[in-house]
């Protein structure tokens, strides 16, 4: 990173690279539809080319072609696949079993337990009689196998006070429930979610708490910015800093990789 | 040697579904390999109050929910991928005509493994912890819900874990790349979750893109991962998953997955889309002719088209197949 910073960049393009920083050479990876799959499939371009990745259909070995596949089953995902099997053999024999690494899940809400809501959005708190959300999302998809089994996972999600709320109103993935090590009820194969990185920072785990404070802001934002959009009083790391802008080779391989462009439109 | 068990997709429908059954299909992803025609059909004859069982929802729950032809749903990821939130579903959920029950991806194929082995639960490791557990649909007065996912001892370690109930649907309608006249079957991409769905429900039908001599099955034994003593009749259609992806034989139309589910965001264009790509053929050619030659040859100029090319010499002609067919399924 002691390259020239890249002259311009989207914060989804910081948020991306950021997230690709996380991942190491070498680990047992899964990325998500969407934009995690590119943050992944750029780690794997700049820095990682030994991650072994798979996406949650059981597609081994492949990289995207021409662009930001659509899907995990998509044609852009497949052309130059090692192995296809199963989302049983993915999720589970590699995700759910506990030997997945790392994982990049997205969210439409977080909470300061790193707790990922992508099921609804309801009119007030769900009571004890369960109601239809007033706005139906995607659901938990992989992600709570994600986020029950793999070592360590990452959450990328835009930083909008609507998405970081104190409590989520639902569930869908498991981050560290009510903090502490309240994980450990459920013996879940997984560590928990290492980082929350969002279009403004990076967020992580407070070690005994587990309650997320602020870790890390861009070039471009600053910690009254992230507080004023962080639903909770978000708590600020003594050693919270800056993180390096892209590097111009860091931009390019990301770019390589998001050919159509998702991340600069957004 | 067994009879072919080739039918016309509307007997298959006629024979093998009824209103209120429990059906399950779009065992490939959202995007991906699903016996869409399947459900174009389902709609033709105006099946109605079903219970869809969906690894995942796909282009067919979509519409099948936005038509209001489903009642009750039982899903991993319901959304569309890339291509959004899925408006037809997504409706029905809303509004409370449809009632959907939450799991993961990795839930649904365990609960169908768990079907087609005939256990009494299987052990969940994973949604436990969370409001997938705690939350039922179809039984919203428990909290936390136990009847959904049920916490069991695990005999060995004393620990509590969670226990999923195992599914059999009536009947699964499975998209194929390619099907031998019996329905011995090979699916190119992911099987997602086809394996584990072919060995759970009481009924098999394959929707294939292309029929094959059963010779290609000679070639790739391994790669028959539905063999034909699970499949009770198989049906011919091309683009059967249109306008969803078929690895090596067609891509993602992309222009008509927004058409589609932006059609589906509101009962008037739900109407709509009934009307002209549901009720508007009524064969194979007037189907491909409704999509358009230009885009199916457009859609066949695939990148994964090179999947294919082991398999083609034993692709039958349309016409061969056609005269396999049977009058009335079994």
């Amino acid at each position: 990173m002691s390259q020239t910073p890249a002259a311009a960049y989207t914060r989804q393009e910081m948020m991306a690279i950021a997230t690709g920083r996380e991942i190491r050479d070498g680990e047992l990876a899964i990325f998500g539809v969407g934009l995690s799959m590119l943050a992944g499939y750029f780690a794997q371009a700049h820095h990682a080319p030994n991650v072994r990745a798979m996406t949650e259909g059981g597609v081994y070995g492949s990289t995207p072609v021409g662009g930001l596949p659509w899907g995990i089953e998509c044609n852009r995902i497949s052309t130059n696949a090692t192995s296809f099997t199963s989302g049983l053999d993915a999720l589970g024999c590699l995700v759910g079993s506990g030997r997945c690494d790392v994982g990049i899940i997205g969210a439409a809400q977080v909470d300061k337990y790193g707790n990922v809501n992508t099921t609804g959005i309801w009119d007030g708190a769900l009571g004890d009689y369960y109601r239809a959300p007033k706005t139906r999302l995607t659901g938990a998809g992989g992600a709570n196998d994600i986020a029950c089994g793999a070592k360590r996972y990452l959450i990328m999600v835009a930083h909008e006070p609507k998405r970081f709320v104190e409590k989520v109103t639902y569930i869908s993935s498991p981050g560290y429930l009510e903090g502490g090590n309240a994980r450990a009820r459920y013996g879940f194969a997984g560590g928990g979610p290492s980082a929350i990185i969002t279009t403004l920072g990076v967020l992580r785990p407070d070690p005994d708490s587990k309650e997320f404070a602020l870790d890390a802001w861009f070039a471009f934002s600053g910690v009254a910015e992230i507080v004023a959009n962080t639903g909770w009083p978000l708590k600020v790391s003594p050693k919270a800093h800056v993180v390096a802008e892209p590097t111009a080779e860091e931009l390019a391989q990301l770019r390589a990789v998001d050919a159509t462009g998702a991340l600069r439109r957004r | 040697m067994p009879a072919p068990k080739l039918v016309a997709l509307s007997d298959a429908v006629r024979s093998y579904t009824w209103d209120g059954m429990q059906y399950a299909s779009g065992a490939a992803l959202p995007i991906g390999s699903d016996a869409l025609v399947f459900g174009r059909e389902l709609l033709r004859q105006q099946r109605k109050n079903l219970h869809a069982i969906f690894h995942c929802n796909s282009q067919q729950l979509n519409l099948l929910a936005g038509a209001g032809a489903v009642v009750k749903a039982e899903c991993g990821f319901t959304g569309l991928e890339v291509f959004g939130f899925a408006n037809g579903l997504r409706r029905a959920v809303e509004s409370g005509e449809l009632v959907l029950e939450d799991y993961s991806n990795l839930a649904m194929p365990l609960r169908l493994l768990g079907g087609a082995l005939n256990w009494p639960f299987v052990p969940a490791t994973v949604n436990i912890g969370s409001d997938l557990q705690d939350r039922s649909a179809f039984a919203p007065e428990e909290f936390p819900a136990r009847s959904k996912i049920a916490t069991v001892t695990d005999p060995f370690s004393g620990r509590q874990i969670g226990a999923f109930r195992p599914l059999k649907p009536d009947l699964a309608a499975i998209h194929v790349t390619l099907a031998d006249p019996f329905g011995n079957s090979i699916m190119l991409g992911t099987e997602w979750s086809r394996f584990e769905l072919s060995r759970a429900a009481k009924r098999v039908v394959i929707i294939a893109d292309a029929i094959v001599d059963t010779a290609c099955m000679r070639q790739f034994p391994n790669l028959v991962r539905i063999p034909e003593i699970v499949v009770e009749a198989v049906v011919y259609w091309p683009l059967a998953a249109w306008p969803q992806s078929s690895p090596g034989m067609y891509d993602v139309d992309e222009e008509h997955m927004r058409v589609m589910n932006k059609a589906l965001a509101t009962r008037e264009g739900t109407s709509d889309y009934v009307r002209d790509f549901v009720e508007r053929y009524t064969n194979v050619d007037g189907y491909l002719d409704m999509i358009g030659r230009d885009r199916v040859a457009e859609l066949g100029r695939t990148a994964t088209a090179f999947l294919l090319d082991p398999y083609r010499r034993w692709i039958m002609p349309a016409a061969e197949v056609t005269r396999m067919a049977r009058k009335t399924p079994r």
